[in-house]
């Protein structure tokens, strides 16, 4: 399980696939496997790529082996009926194209084991309203890359809270974004970066 | 003294009378709301400053004969799809964007024709040729430019993007995936890139080029860091600038910027040992960069432009005063060329830009041998902060 972690955190897409394949006929329950060899190392790197220790590229082959490896685990969890406690509605709020941010929280979230509904760019709130809806989901993640543009992120709350999704807990991240507009704008939590969009999603699910 | 004399003095810590006063630029949609508050017809905001520096009496900061060390000939700007309000296009780099039609600010690539080595032979390789003859100016017209010493702005030639460009070839995460699965790719690019720049800015500098300056861009850090690892930075691209840069010393140029936003303080250290020496538009952001904290700790080897928050804009006229004063000792210390640190948001009203201008005209430049200010439409916008501003 160690080798599958290491496998993951270097980006390794051949091991991770290979040592995921060996730990199924081991017999390993595809659950443990996604829990202690996939997710500690994307875990692993979501710590160290907030701290400056490796950058988007590592990030980015990382989630890659993560993906790899989920696509052999995937249809074996979906037979057994498990499937992810929460869920998280992403997407970069309206009028705003930008989305590489979004695209990195998306990757660690998955890799956290959190089923993440990308919606893409120019998300209107009436679309987020709906994906909360149809996804039931827990959490309602929103980018945005501008000044201009992060004011959209107070009309998808409003829309939220409209719509008389009170429970459902909104994250927000961006480059202009800080703590104190997330508090101005009534959101949840903010998270300056990828890995700590992760932990801010896991803290808001377990409050 | 005229523009190219002051920038030339200021970048080189010599004697001026006084600091240039410029600007990044505006976006449109600032213009078009400033329309409704006093600003002119006339005057119009996007890419090109012209309408705009002659309205707000700016210095220029660029100019002279160029060079066209990108892209020749240019992939042909399609319009391909029309979705309403936004509208599918293929660009001169040959990715085709989705952007919306009325506003300039914002675009998302949707696809990519740079993917592998084959399409980096056939699409883009052939258009890196320094032999292309469209990349040169009329050199009869350049050398009068270049051998006249009162040549009236700044003379500052193109020296492209070694990363910059890429990523937009072939987006943030095949770029990022190519650094790892195809080194050699990454590399061989990369110096096909410099290897173009380099020539034509010989062929430039064979026709007598003066150059003051040297502009590069590269867009390639995001609100935490770099888009790469400095290690990845100087193995692959550390080698290459100084390709560039050493050259241009040669010839007289030692004024070398970069245009990146973002987080840059982990490239200010590589880009120096790269010969690039001056940061373009500092931006102050929610990481919260600081030209005053630059200097402190790079001391007079990084050479500056930009670096006031333009957020400060859209508040209260104590605060902007207070930020121009604070900037105060480093621009009349030298090196720096203060303006604001990206493009003038909407959200500013043009009473609070205008009170920034005359602020930075009175405190930054002290009102010596300023250029005059166009006529307003309406009542001239307020200068003096009240009590309500705090």
């Amino acid at each position: 399980m160690q080798q599958l972690t290491e496998a993951v955190e270097m980006g390794n897409l051949t091991d991770a696939k290979r040592l995921t394949d060996e730990l199924l006929k081991a017999g390993k329950a595809p659950l443990e496997i996604v829990e202690q060899g996939l997710s500690p190392g994307m875990a692993n790197v979501g710590e160290k790529f907030k701290s400056n220790q490796i950058f988007v590229p590592e990030m980015l082959i990382a989630a890659r082996a993560m993906k790899e490896a989920m696509s052999h685990l995937e249809p074996l969890l979906v037979r057994a009926g498990i499937t992810p406690k929460y869920t998280v509605i992403l997407g970069t709020v309206q009028g705003d194209l930008h989305d590489i941010g979004k695209n990195l929280v998306g990757m660690l979230l998955k890799g956290a084991n959190i089923r993440v509904v990308d919606l893409g760019i120019n998300v209107t709130p009436d679309q987020f309203v709906a994906a909360v809806k149809e996804h039931n989901a827990s959490i309602v993640g929103l980018s945005a890359l501008l000044t201009t543009t992060m004011l959209a992120m107070k009309t998808t709350i409003k829309a939220l809270r409209a719509a008389g999704y009170d429970s459902v807990k909104v994250l927000i991240g961006g480059a202009p974004v800080t703590a104190q507009f997330a508090e101005e704008i009534g959101a949840d939590g903010y998270a300056p970066d990828a890995a700590s969009a992760v932990d801010m999603a896991k803290k808001l699910v377990t409050a | 003294m005229n523009d190219r004399q002051r920038f030339n003095a200021t970048m080189h810590y010599q004697w001026r009378d006084r600091v240039p006063i410029c600007d990044l630029g505006f976006w449109a949609e600032t213009i078009n709301v400033w329309k409704q508050q006093g600003l002119p017809g006339w005057v119009s905001g996007g890419y090109d400053t012209t309408t705009t520096d002659e309205f707000f009496g700016m210095d220029a900061y660029i100019g002279g004969p160029n060079v066209n060390v990108g892209l020749c000939p240019p992939f042909e700007h399609l319009v391909i799809e029309d979705r309403g309000d936004h509208e599918l296009v293929q660009q001169p780099d040959g990715v085709q964007v989705l952007r919306k039609k009325y506003m300039g600010s914002t675009f998302h690539p949707e696809r990519h024709l740079l993917v592998d080595r084959a399409s980096w032979q056939k699409h883009y390789k052939p258009r890196l040729d320094p032999d292309t003859p469209s990349r040169y100016p009329d050199w009869d017209e350049a050398r009068r430019c270049w051998q006249n010493s009162d040549y009236p702005r700044p003379r500052v030639i193109s020296g492209g993007s070694l990363y910059g460009w890429l990523r937009d070839w072939m987006g943030c995460e095949q770029i990022s995936y190519l650094v790892h699965d195809d080194p050699a790719l990454f590399e061989e690019v990369v110096t096909t890139i410099t290897d173009c720049i380099v020539e034509v800015h010989q062929r430039a500098f064979d026709n007598g080029a003066q150059i003051d300056a040297c502009a590069m861009w590269e867009d390639m850090c995001y609100s935490g860091g770099p888009l790469l690892s400095p290690e990845t930075f100087r193995k692959y691209l550390v080698p290459q600038y100084q390709r560039i840069t050493e050259q241009l010393r040669r010839h007289g140029c030692d004024v070398v910027w970069v245009d990146s936003e973002g987080n840059i303080e982990q490239l200010i250290a590589p880009w120096l040992e790269a010969g690039v020496n001056c940061v373009f538009h500092v931006e102050v952001g929610t990481w919260r960069q600081d030209p005053v904290d630059l200097r402190r700790r790079y001391g007079r080897d990084l050479l500056m432009m930009g670096g006031f928050d333009k957020q400060l804009l859209a508040g209260g006229k104590n605060r902007i005063e207070a930020e121009i004063q604070r900037l105060a000792p480093i621009v009349d210390e030298g090196g720096y060329i203060p303006f604001c640190d990206h493009r003038v948001p909407p959200d500013v009203t043009m009473s609070n830009y205008m009170f920034y201008l005359h602020t930075a005209r009175d405190v930054w430049a002290k009102q010596v041998n300023l250029k005059p200010f166009g006529a307003l439409a309406t009542s001239d916008p307020v200068r003096s902060p009240t009590a309500s501003d705090t």
